[in-house]
């Protein structure tokens, strides 16, 4: 017998059978074919590429509770050390779950034959290195690679055409030929790979030595020609050899719930299943339909009309027929994914990107989650939580109370990051009081009170890691990735630091540069320069990648620098108030981290406004306050041009709006400098009647934002009774017995009495 | 022959489209001339089993034309999006060519375009003489390739007064072309369809009703994928272009092409090539054939003005030019890629200063 002989390979004189199903992990068509060879052979054990550990604990037989509902990820890892952790997720349309449940259904005695993941995690804890020796491991989709030898994308329907339309026993024997062939040609495994056949190998001899009669494997089709009986024989001594005194860990096992989409993920090396499925949604729909591309589009157009694209049942005629033909052109027996998708965007989408990412987003990949029953064993999550809570001394109770941190204490830092860190992954134990974002101050207040649900977040959370510390890291990375607006990417990045993930900090300084790139909205990106500013600042404390932020904060200022005129013209005088206060701080975060372009770009932009056209008056004086604050032009030009703007020329509303911005809601500028008070006064008495009328109200509102010790002070000076200051040469020089002639003739015209004083 | 400027499609590539029906045994759609496998293959390239070699006629996404044929085989409405130079014209006349034999049943679209070039005109000298009658009639290129079964093409589709283009609705979605002056119509013969060529991005289009757009299947045709490939088209055009108005090549041009192209390429993704930064993208198309018209322009002055090699001045002023179309938030998206990106890139010191002068 050689080792390319199809299965099953009968042992005549023991009247033992070994089923080698070599199967695609999260192939919808392998499930379907794996559940069918089972009813044919009716086995009486079932051997499965799962971690050993797996058959010894009870977490298995939950996979026939009726509250799991896949997709779903086994969890295991060390007890010790709950980061090193490795997850085996599942779908529906998962070979090896069809086969448990199978077997689970029918009483079938369940074995998991793989490297227990003891061994794997000790492996890779020990090594710097965890992947020993890449080059030998299985390729990532054999089966995938295969169908493409073959001439087919699309590697389920190449699985059907190859399996589904024998008889199971055919089918599989012609995926264990294939894969024969095609080791024959590879490396042999090395490493961690050898040892997991290895143990595969060791398995299966258990299973014999034990007396089963019709054993089936459900394994990786890549490594059935390893399994073969052959190898399983000649093997035996080299295998136990092999596996001799391997250092090992303590594992523990659980469920967590899983999406379709997190299928899409790459999990772990060396123990999980390799790589992501790219389309879950699509698959589930295979299996549930055997790749049905009518029931398909009629599923796109429930979307798309839910979404108010028109979809007519024309068009899903014309798109079937398409598809059909698109399968006949490519000479495939029926339309797959590509097809399907060829069709959707030819006839549904007329030329339009966005149905198109709709369909792939909900569709092809889609949003299903899973759900495991409340008596699966604790997660690693919480265990962690358990740790960290003991760490920082803090017991969740359900009472609500109130917590002061001094972030200039260790205990008060630690307590602060686990607060913000459970804050980004949901579980709102600690509530922030007195608002957020000041972190500038080294207090904090927490309210603090644990609620049941918060368990329930926990296991949900599960996916994201097996420590809080990673999980709020995946989640904050996640949140960042489902946003396009880049103030709450800012706050993602605030977060970042406020929790102290510094790893996650550079992948989000990425997309915040990213974003900036494309920001229109110049007031958008002045208004992240503060927290920016403030990023920088506190994160050069904490040994942040300070070359990214810096690079990603001139990205900013040079964008924002760049089109500040453009953004401030045309603007109605709300927006250009909001504008001058983002002026203002936009200067005050250069200064915090003392840039460059506060003499430089920004300066330029600032002069090109104080001098533009068409700028709102506000804007105008903001600028030149701004530029006179930082000393970039003296008091005789800060005098030119507040003389320009209260000039005749210049219609009295904008300079009205020119000396509330300039003022910027303080009047100290002007107590100080006795010339510009000179010049506002002056404008002011020499205003026509209906103009000052015009204006009062924008000047009332201006003084009125001062402080009332600025107002009285301002006042005397302008009344000439100044404290010990010569009276200013205000306005016209009034000689005040002439004055009282004139008013004293207008009185007795007039038939009224006057007061004593003016 | 040799008088001609350019032979029609199916005159050029007789010998390959004769070599290809010969060879081919699937089953053809009514009327065609080759089997949809067959005209993906004489659009796309190969050699055949008697060692004929078929030249491709689209580079790109064999994926596309085989969406295109599957299409006119179904017996669906082919519109063909894209900007310009993305060769949509090109196809539809070797589609026409491969499926019908003929490619010259044609409309080209224009604000102008009557609704007789849609439908049929008159001899008005029979017409006044005799009255309406069948000999008055002039088919339009549509009615005639509903009486032979074959393709018809209208060129830039949505160029055309929205009221014309809805025309065609009637054809496509009844396969018949009413005559009320003769109280009789023109039904079509198997194998009739319709190409449609569009450009969705430039300005001065009418939108194609949502009833005449239903009746079509959509194919995008993308920009060149690789910037290599882009290259290589804009350099062998400019060079087209530059022999039929026989003016000499310009020294060195690649260096400066390449700038072009790369240039054009990362504003229109919106990321610099090595990906490293995001760019606003301006609302200029920016496509190949734009960065033709830059470097021939280029080309032009450095022959005619210049000292015979494409100044960095010339390429400033057309690349300006051609990327800021709106002054204001193109010049803002142009600014922050020349301040970003053109500045501290080796090498293109010259440019950053010479695009700088122009403002």
């Amino acid at each position: 017998m050689t080792s390319g002989t199809a299965t099953p390979i009968a042992d005549v004189a023991e009247h033992v059978s070994v089923h080698l199903l070599g199967i695609r992990h999260h192939g919808p068509g392998s499930a379907r074919s794996v559940v069918a060879a089972l009813v044919d052979l009716a086995p009486d054990v079932v051997l499965i590429e799962l971690p050993a550990e797996a058959g010894e604990q009870a977490v298995i037989s939950l996979i026939a509770d009726v509250e799991m509902v896949a997709p779903v990820a086994l969890l295991g890892y060390a007890a010790d050390h709950p980061e090193q952790a490795v997850f085996y997720p599942f779908a529906a349309f998962s070979p090896e779950w069809q086969a448990m449940r199978f077997a689970l259904a029918h009483d079938i005695p369940l074995r998991m034959i793989d490297l227990s993941l003891a061994q794997t995690l000790a492996a890779r804890s020990l090594d710097h290195d965890p992947d020993e020796s890449p080059a030998t491991g299985p390729p990532v989709d054999p089966i995938a690679e295969l169908a493409a030898a073959a001439g087919d994308d699309d590697p389920e329907r190449w699985w059907d055409d190859v399996v589904e339309h024998r008889s199971s026993a055919e089918g599989f024997g012609a995926i264990n030929e294939a894969m024969t062939a095609v080791r024959a040609h590879a490396p042999p495994a090395t490493g961690i790979e050898e040892r997991r056949e290895a143990t595969m190998r060791e398995g299966i001899r258990a299973a014999r030595r034990d007396g089963f009669h019709r054993i089936v494997v459900v394994c990786g089709a890549w490594h059935v020609p390893a399994l073969a009986d052959q190898r399983v024989a000649e093997l035996a001594t080299a295998d136990r050899a092999l596996l001799k005194g391997r250092p090992k860990l303590k594992v523990t096992l659980t469920w967590v719930p899983w999406t379709h989409r997190r299928l899409m993920a790459r999990t772990g090396g060396g123990g999980g299943y390799g790589a992501g499925v790219s389309s879950p949604g699509w698959y589930a729909h295979v299996f549930a339909t055997r790749a049905d591309h009518r029931h398909w589009f009629a599923r796109v157009a429930r979307l798309l009309r839910e979404r108010d694209y028109l979809v007519s049942p024309e068009h899903l005629v014309s798109a079937t027929r398409l598809a059909e033909a698109l399968a006949a052109l490519r000479g495939r027996p029926r339309p797959g994914l590509a097809e399907v998708t060829d069709a959707a965007a030819a006839v549904l989408s007329e030329g339009r990107v966005g149905p198109l990412d709709l369909i792939h987003d909900r569709l092809v990949v889609g949003d299903d989650l899973g759900r495991v029953p409340n008596h699966a064993p604790m997660v690693p999550l919480a265990r962690d939580l358990a740790t960290e809570q003991r760490r920082v001394r803090l017991k969740p109770r359900a009472e609500v109370r109130t917590l002061e941190l001094d972030l200039r204490l260790p205990l008060g830092r630690s307590r602060s990051q686990l607060l913000h860190r459970l804050w980004i992954i949901g579980v709102a134990w600690g509530q922030p009081e007195d608002g957020r974002g000041s972190s500038g101050s080294f207090r904090e207040s927490w309210r603090l009170t644990w609620e049941p649900e918060m368990s329930v977040r926990l296991i949900e959370m599960s996916a994201y890691g097996t420590t809080v510390e990673r999980a709020a890291q995946a989640r904050l990375l996640d949140r960042a990735g489902s946003t396009n607006v880049l103030a709450d990417l800012v706050s993602c990045a605030e977060l970042a630091l406020l929790a102290h993930l510094p790893d996650s900090l550079s992948p989000l300084l990425d997309r915040i540069s990213g974003h900036a790139a494309q920001h229109v909205d110049v007031g958008g990106l002045l208004d992240v320069l503060g927290p920016l500013a403030r990023i920088r600042r506190y994160g050069d404390v904490r040994g942040t990648d300070a070359a990214g932020l810096a690079e990603l904060f001139d990205g900013v200022v040079d964008r924002a620098c760049v089109g500040l005129t453009a953004a401030c013209r045309s603007l109605d005088d709300d927006m250009a108030a909001a504008m001058a206060d983002r002026l203002t701080a936009t200067q005050g975060a250069l200064a915090l981290v003392d840039h460059p372009a506060r003499i430089g770009a920004w300066q330029r932009a600032l002069i090109e406004m104080a001098t533009g056209s068409s700028m709102n008056g506000v804007l105008v004086g903001r600028a030149v306050r701004l530029l006179a604050d930082a000393d970039a032009i003296d008091v005789d030009e800060v005098a030119g041009a507040l003389s320009r703007a209260l000039s005749y020329g210049t219609p009295a509303r904008d300079g009205a709006a020119f000396v509330d911005g300039f003022l910027a809601g303080a009047g100290t500028v002007l107590i100080h400098d006795a010339g510009l008070l000179g010049l506002i006064d002056g404008w002011l008495a020499t205003l026509p009647v209906d103009t000052f009328d015009d204006v009062v109200a924008l000047l009332r509102r201006t003084f009125a934002a001062f402080e009332a010790g600025e107002r009285r002070h301002l006042g005397e000076l302008v009344s000439g009774r100044g404290s010990g200051r010569p009276p200013a040469p205000f306005g016209w020089d009034l000689d005040e017995r002439r004055v009282a002639d004139g008013l004293a003739t207008m009185a007795e015209l007039l038939g009224i009495r006057m007061e004593a004083s003016v | 022959m040799t008088d001609i400027l350019r032979p029609r499609a199916e005159d050029q590539y007789a010998a390959e489209l004769a070599a290809l029906a010969t060879g081919d045994s699937s089953p053809r759609p009514p009327n065609w001339r080759l089997s949809p496998r067959g005209v993906v293959s004489y659009l796309t390239g190969g050699t055949l089993s008697d060692g004929t070699v078929i030249v491709p006629k689209y580079i790109g996404h064999r994926r596309l034309i085989e969406i295109a044929v599957a299409t006119l085989a179904t017996d669906r409405a082919l519109l063909l999006l894209g900007v310009p130079g993305t060769a949509k014209t090109w196809v539809s006349e070797h589609l026409a060519a491969a499926i019908s034999g003929d490619s010259t049943l044609m409309i080209q679209g224009t604000a102008g375009t009557p609704e007789e070039a849609v439908r049929y005109g008159w001899n008005y000298a029979r017409l006044l003489a005799e009255g309406p009658s069948p000999d008055a009639l002039v088919p339009g290129p549509i009615m005639r390739a509903m009486t032979s079964g074959s393709l018809a093409r209208v060129e830039e589709l949505t160029r055309m007064p929205s009221d014309v283009q809805d025309a065609l609705i009637t054809v496509l979605s009844e396969k018949t072309l009413p005559i009320p002056e003769l109280g009789s119509e023109q039904r079509a013969v198997r194998g009739f369809n319709v190409i449609a060529t569009a450009n969705d991005r430039d300005r001065g289009v009418n939108e194609m009703s949502s009833a005449l757009r239903r009746r079509f299947n959509t194919v995008v045709l993308p920009l060149p994928a690789t910037v290599e490939e882009e290259i290589e088209i804009v350099t062998r055009r400019v060079a087209e272009l530059g022999a039929a108005i026989e003016m000499p090549p310009a020294r060195q041009p690649a260096e400066e092409i390449r700038r072009v192209v790369t240039i054009f390429r990362e504003l229109r993704a919106g990321v610099t090539t090595d990906g490293r930064v995001k760019l606003k993208v301006p609302s200029a198309t920016l496509s190949s054939a734009e960065a033709i018209s830059v470097v021939v322009s280029a080309t032009a002055l450095a022959v005619h003005f210049g000292d015979g090699g494409l100044a960095v001045a010339d390429i400033a002023a057309g690349i300006t030019g051609a990327v800021v179309k709106d002054p204001v938030h193109d010049a803002i998206a142009w600014r922050e890629y020349l301040e970003t990106v053109v500045r501290d890139r080796a090498g293109w010191g010259g440019l950053y200063q010479a695009c700088r002068e122009l403002g």
